[in-house]
């Protein structure tokens, strides 16, 4: 099949571009490591793919480095019959210099070129039009004037692609003839100043709503209320829809073992499988409800403006503005956490975000929480007399992870500078046009994040699951107590020891390595209390009652704050960084510390 | 004078960059259009010394101060 692929640089509409030639069929190809995505589609019996937008050929990045060097191969490869340089009609001058080196490159590789100026409504909006004879000339290759948002000339340029292809154009010689990158720079600017229309009524609009949105009070003030509004969407706004994925998978689980009868076929199907699969199906509709909001901040425009206003602090700690909605987010779930740390452009600080986010109290901690803290402090116990000491313990926790994660991030800046497959990214951040966004790629955004999950960290949690519940539910008939896991507790007894814990904590914190809320469920368990997950008051009592030292339970809060006991998280880790070792090593070195805290307060308080 | 020196609304114009800039770094900037000659307007300064917002040709950009530090201007 002949292909076609589009490239541009970034907030040219390329993505809605090719979302209006391909329609709703995609595929979409990731490389381990790196946010590089080459999306793929199908028109008429063509193959169209998407290549990321790129500002040049010269890269800066490994990202970068990727991106450049798969277009390379592509431009380079027999099957490719058209490249289309998408412009932005409106700002004709910066687009230009990234699509007068893609032309020279094809060139070079004896392939057509096309140029696509897209988002000529606005053009026409402001009053202006564009000789697209004339700068066709200049440049050598057809120029199509369109507006993949409006619609506009769309219906011409799908009907020519195909001619295009039969017929192709003379691939623009002059282009192939070795420019020097000043003179390319310089012609961009000529040809923009020609036919590109006043840059300062474009700006003039952009200039006017910064004023607001980046104002030291106002823009402050828009800042937290958009980060709210992100928070409570995750946190609040997408638990129906985790329910309700829980429900369907309780329901199927119900339907299949109607047919199963009593006995461990039905255990196994409840519990390994349904619960299995349900276990890291349930993130899905979070990283859906994640990705949908990144997606409209960010092709809104508003996305590069909260990095500006985040850069400043956060970069005392290594971290890119960019770092914000990845940790806050953390405080929901570190799954889409970490997926939405994808749009940081700096590899190294991409890699410190995503190795810190697991250190932010998510949700999944709170039942944790909430036992132990009720365990260790009355509710009627007051700080100063106004400050409930219960809520302060909370919010104790909740720092202690930030501030944690802080420092890691500073020692991780320190350690990795040298690394040179790490190269940082300068702070140049180019601040887009304001635009509606468009729902056709958010939508593609959206799936393919869902799907990514499933399909790179559904398996490893799947079988790390079912692995657990061997250990727990065998010799069968037998109870969690008596279990291989139950016999495993005993034997490693003497690891939490120095904690001030016995090893009915150890069984119940080897199994919070599912998930961290677990935790209570199983103690509840071993304390002989069923159902402690909606009678956490019962637990606590009983825990209590059975003597749980404030040292030693206190080392296990700020255990649960460091340890990275939750299987997603490993999985996601091993899929975003492309390397398992870093993923595991991660869980291995947050557990030791985790580990060395609570031994180190176990001790102290006694 | 640097770029780092602008003032908020002020006017000038690029000069050269600074030889202490990497070459990819260096040659990222001139595609982005911070080439001699070229005039820039400074959009916006942020409180604690935060990185800055200029208006240059069609764009416009927020930059670090060790980045703006070597952008040099006449």
């Amino acid at each position: 099949m002949k292909r076609i692929i589009l490239v541009g640089k970034p907030n040219c509409g390329k993505s809605l571009l090719f979302n209006q030639l391909t329609g709703l069929r995609q595929k979409v190809a990731n490389f381990p490591g790196v946010t590089v995505e080459l999306k793929s589609g199908q028109f008429k019996d063509l193959e169209v793919v998407d290549f990321p937008g790129t500002y040049s050929l010269h890269s800066l990045s490994r990202d970068e480095e990727i991106a450049i060097e798969k277009l390379n191969e592509a431009v380079h490869d027999e099957h490719t019959a058209l490249v289309v340089c998408v412009l932005d009609a409106t700002r004709m001058e910066r687009s230009l210099v990234f699509a007068l080196q893609a032309q020279a490159l094809a060139a070079k590789h004896n392939k057509p070129v096309v140029f696509a100026l897209n988002m000529i409504d606005e053009v026409h909006r402001y009053g202006y039009s564009i000789d697209t004879d004339a700068l066709s000339q200049k440049l050598g290759s057809p120029v199509f004037a369109l507006s993949a948002k409006a619609l506009t000339g769309i219906a011409e340029f799908k009907q020519a692609l195909p001619e295009l292809v039969a017929n192709p154009p003379e691939p623009a010689k002059e282009a192939a003839e070795s420019q020097s990158e000043k003179a390319l720079i310089e012609r961009a600017r000529q040809l923009s100043k020609e036919f590109g229309i006043n840059v300062d009524l474009v700006l003039k609009n952009q200039n006017r709503i910064d004023t607001f949105l980046l104002n030291n009070l106002l823009g402050g003030v828009a800042f937290l209320a958009i980060m709210f509004f992100l928070f409570q969407s995750i946190f609040t706004w997408a638990s129906p829809l985790m329910d309700g994925v829980e429900y369907l998978i309780g329901e199927m689980a119900i339907g299949v073992t109607a047919f199963t009868g009593e006995g461990m076929l039905t255990d196994f199907l409840n519990d390994a499988i349904f619960g299995g699969l349900g276990s890291f199906l349930v993130f899905v509709p979070q990283i859906m409800v994640l990705t949908l909001i990144i997606g409209l901040l960010e092709d809104s425009g508003y996305l590069a403006r909260a990095a500006l206003i985040c850069h400043k602090p956060l970069s005392y700690f290594g971290l890119s503005g960019r770092s914000f909605i990845p940790y806050l987010s953390g405080h929901a779930c570190a799954i889409p956490a970490i997926m939405a740390a994808r749009t940081i452009e700096s590899p190294r600080k991409r890699l410190i975000t995503m190795l810190t986010i697991p250190l932010m109290s998510c949700s999944a901690r709170l039942p944790v929480y909430a036992l132990l803290i009720a365990v260790l402090i009355p509710s009627d116990s007051y700080f100063l007399g106004i400050f409930n000491l219960q809520g302060a313990a909370f919010f104790g926790l909740y720092m202690f992870g930030i501030v944690t994660a802080l420092i890691v991030s500073l020692i991780l800046n320190r350690t990795t500078a040298k690394d040179k497959t790490l190269t940082d990214m300068p702070f140049i951040l180019e601040l887009p046009t304001y635009r509606l966004p468009h729902w056709k790629p958010l939508f593609h955004r959206v799936i393919t994040a869902g799907m990514q999950f499933i399909r790179r960290a559904g398996p490893v949690i799947f079988f790390i699951s079912l692995g657990i519940w061997v250990l727990g539910y065998f010799p069968q008939g037998a109870g969690l107590k008596d279990s291989l896991l139950g016999q495993i507790g005993h034997i490693i007894e003497p690891i939490f020891e120095p904690l001030g814990l016995d090893w009915r904590y150890g069984v119940a914190m080897i199994m919070s390595f599912l998930a961290r809320e677990v935790f209570v469920g199983a103690l509840g368990t071993m304390f002989g209390i069923d159902g402690a997950d909606e009678n956490i008051g019962g637990l606590a009592a009983n825990i209590q009652a059975d003597g749980l030292t404030l040292g030693a339970g206190i080392g296990l809060l700020l255990f649960y704050v460091v340890a990275l006991q939750c299987v997603a998280t490993v999985a996601m880790l091993r899929a975003e960084t492309g390397r398992s070792r870093i993923a595991w090593g991660l869980f291995v070195a947050y557990g030791v510390l985790a580990y060395a805290i609570a031994a180190l307060v176990a001790n102290v308080i006694g | 004078m640097t770029l780092w020196d602008l003032q908020s609304k002020s006017h000038a114009c690029i000069d050269s960059l600074s030889d202490t800039l990497s070459p990819a770094v260096a040659s990222r900037l001139s595609e982005m259009g911070f080439t001699p000659g070229q005039p820039v307007i400074c959009i916006r300064r942020s409180p604690l010394q935060g990185p800055l917002v200029v208006q240059l040709g069609d764009c416009v950009y927020s930059l670090e101060r060790d980045i703006a530090n070597k952008i040099a201007l006449s």
